[in-house]
């Protein structure tokens, strides 16, 4: 995992940084996908439980059940990070409690939590989206750019 | 820790608490098994000859397994589950089996599904008509209503 | 008295005649709980906002440190002290709480040891008869403003460190012969050194060469060798940072043992708590240096030791513009009176 941009260093840096990535304690990559791959899993588990409960329940079909089935999963991480477990739960699971859409309640509710104190309208308000938003902007624009390339492609007569 | 383990078995023993219930309908677990119901006519003084043979020839798609098939005044509704590899050509499937079915009973207006929800609200149709309660005019109204569902999964 | 190139010596030699430590629910569980003066048992300490929390930690200790050395606050002639904060507000707040003439300090995690060399410069020029030093940090406050959220789940990578809730003040007096306290002999400042790293989750290996150029300086300046120390501990380079600075000073000819080089970050913490790396911020050194290591002075278990705090110089507004990280380091000699 380089750390270090390699450009405008000096030689006398560069042989430090060499020095320095030997003693740097790598990341245990496999044994983190592993536990993402796990936990991540366990997530979607729960979130099929949850659909399905829609599905007996409620008037709900495969299509629709989405909506409500996201909505229950980020209020379930809403009570986790409330409770200060979830940032327990992605120090060991990385990706696995990210990735889901549990972690982008978290990702809210924590900016949420922390500027409290700050007040509702420029603390809370102001900062919930503080990491949630570059996911919501990105989201929202790569979402664009593949309607628009579908909407071209069938105009032109391809799909 | 140990209020921590404490706690996990009594969400084990409430969980297996569950077990004692013991008449379990298909409609509880239609979700998870195989249920393969007999094809159904709302109006039971027809006869369902044509509904058989409308399931055998659904089931015959590789692709599919568990077909239900209820046959109403107007529509006939087909629903069937798609084998767990071939579910990313869902589309490409319902529209070959619409496709058959359209060329061998051209008179019949068929409604297509693969909806867990659909084939759920189907058995559970199945099982109220057993009861005598249930009217052939509810059954007709139900199965209007499913019709009526799948329109919002499209 | 400057020696040497960039050090001091401090031949009246100032003592350290009272400290005062505190700390937060994460270090009571820790291996050093025992040298703490004050344990906060939740990290809020019953104020409305971390931020508070931290300030009041600080407070607490140095009313400690004055309460222990027998001095009303208006004895008392200056206040250097610094924190991690924007602003350093903490410690500003804290000291129009004591209305102690202030000078507010920003060495990012060194502020300790600058706090300290200049305390004791001051005091060994007779420039005051006390003066009050110190350092803190707020794991909940520092990581809102360098890191994520607290309760984000970001998973940290193994060089990652965790940033200690503590405080740790000092009061520093002109020496009196015969009474048994630690007294500061020298310091050497350090100068800002960039060796290009960027990560902000790789702090001690950032940090590590300016521990490193502060100690030869140290050496070089004093003409001392190593052995003449029984410690020389480093302030919160972390596992990483660490054995890399042990590395940098064998290569440059300083014969260290292994045992003889210790860090702060490494001390505070059990092996099993989850702090990837080590301790970090500016309470580390403080906490660790004025509770523990001053307590194994007094107990025998060194003569001398030379406490170099290594602070990082970023900001989160540098690091996101990608801007490498510089470091400094600032080493005090601290001794036994005799």
């Amino acid at each position: 995992m380089p750390t270090t941009k390699q450009k405008n260093t000096t030689p006398q840096q560069r042989n430090y940084q060499q020095l320095q990535q030997k003693h740097e304690i790598k990341r245990p990559v496999l044994k983190n996908c592993l536990k993402a791959f796990f936990v991540g899993g366990f997530i979607c588990v729960i979130g099929q439980a949850v659909s399905y409960f829609y599905i007996y329940f409620f008037d709900f079909t495969e299509q629709s059940v989405g909506n409500p089935t996201v909505a229950t999963m980020v209020f379930f991480s809403m009570l986790l990070t409330g409770f200060g477990v979830y940032d327990r739960l992605g120090q060991f699971a990385g990706a696995g409690s990210a990735v889901p859409v549990t972690g982008f309640g978290n990702a809210v509710i924590s900016a949420a939590i922390e500027h409290r104190t700050e007040g509702f309208v420029l603390g809370v308000g102001g900062n919930m989206f503080k990491l949630a938003g570059s996911v919501i902007l990105f989201g929202v624009f790569s979402a664009f750019v593949v309607a628009l390339i579908k909407t071209l492609l069938v105009i032109w007569g391809v799909l | 820790m140990i209020t921590r383990y404490q706690i996990l078995f009594a969400c084990l023993f409430l969980l297996a608490a569950c077990n004692h219930n013991p008449p379990v309908r298909d409609s509880q677990l239609a979700l998870m098994k195989t249920t393969n119901p007999k094809p159904l006519v709302t109006d039971q003084n027809k006869s369902n000859d044509s509904v058989k043979e409308i399931k055998k020839d659904v089931s015959s798609f590789p692709e599919l397994y568990d077909v239900a098939v209820i046959k109403g005044k107007k529509d006939t509704l087909v629903v069937y589950k798609v084998k767990h590899l071939y579910r990313f050509k869902m589309k490409k499937i319902e529209k070959n089996v619409n496709k058959k079915l359209e060329k061998k009973y051209p008179k019949e207006n068929f409604t297509v599904s693969s909806d867990y929800k659909i084939f759920l609200e189907a058995i559970r149709l199945d099982e109220q008509m057993k009861s005598a309660k249930f009217s052939h005019k509810e059954a007709e109204k139900r199965l209007k209503d499913i019709v009526k569902m799948t329109d919002k999964t499209k | 008295m400057l020696r040497g190139h960039q050090s001091w010596v401090f031949e009246n030699r100032p003592m350290i005649t009272a400290t005062g430590v505190t700390g937060g629910p994460f270090e009571a569980n820790g291996k050093l709980a025992n040298d703490f003066d004050l344990l906060y048992e939740d990290l809020w300490m019953g104020k409305e906002s971390y931020e508070k929390a931290h300030s009041l930690l600080l407070e607490e200790a140095m009313k400690m440190a004055l309460k222990k050395g027998n001095v009303q606050k208006e004895q008392v002639q200056f206040l250097f002290a610094g924190d991690l904060i924007n602003q350093i507000t903490p410690t500003s707040f804290a000291a129009r709480t004591l209305q102690i003439p202030y000078f507010g300090l920003f060495g990012a995690c060194s502020t300790s040891m600058e706090g300290l060399a200049l305390s004791s410069f001051v005091v060994n020029n007779q420039g005051a008869k006390y003066v009050l030093t110190g350092a803190s940090s707020h794991n909940a406050a520092v990581e809102k403003q360098f890191r994520y959220p607290t309760e984000y789940g970001g998973q940290k990578p193994p060089t990652a460190q965790w940033t200690i809730t503590g405080a740790g003040v000092a009061l520093v007096q002109p020496n009196e012969p015969g009474k048994q306290h630690p007294v500061t002999t020298s310091a050497t400042i350090g100068k800002v050194v960039d060796m290009g790293l960027t990560d902000p989750f790789n702090m001690g290996g950032a940090m590590a060469p300016a521990a490193a150029d502060t100690i030869i300086a140290h050496f070089r300046d004093m003409k001392l060798e190593p052995s003449y120390y029984d410690l020389i501990v480093t302030g919160d380079l972390g596992r990483v940072g660490h054995d890399t600075a042990f590395e940098l000073l064998n290569k440059s000819g300083l014969e260290l043992e292994r045992g003889q080089f210790q860090d702060c970050g490494l001390l505070m913490y059990k092996n099993d708590q989850p702090v990837q790396s080590g301790g970090s911020g500016a309470g580390c050194s403080a906490t660790v240096l004025y509770g523990h290591l001053l307590n194994q002075l007094k107990k025998g278990a060194y003569r001398r030791i030379l406490v170099v705090a290594t602070g990082a110089l970023l900001s989160p507004l540098s690091f996101q513009q990608n801007e490498s990280i510089p470091c400094i380091a600032h080493a005090v000699a601290i001794e036994m009176n005799e």
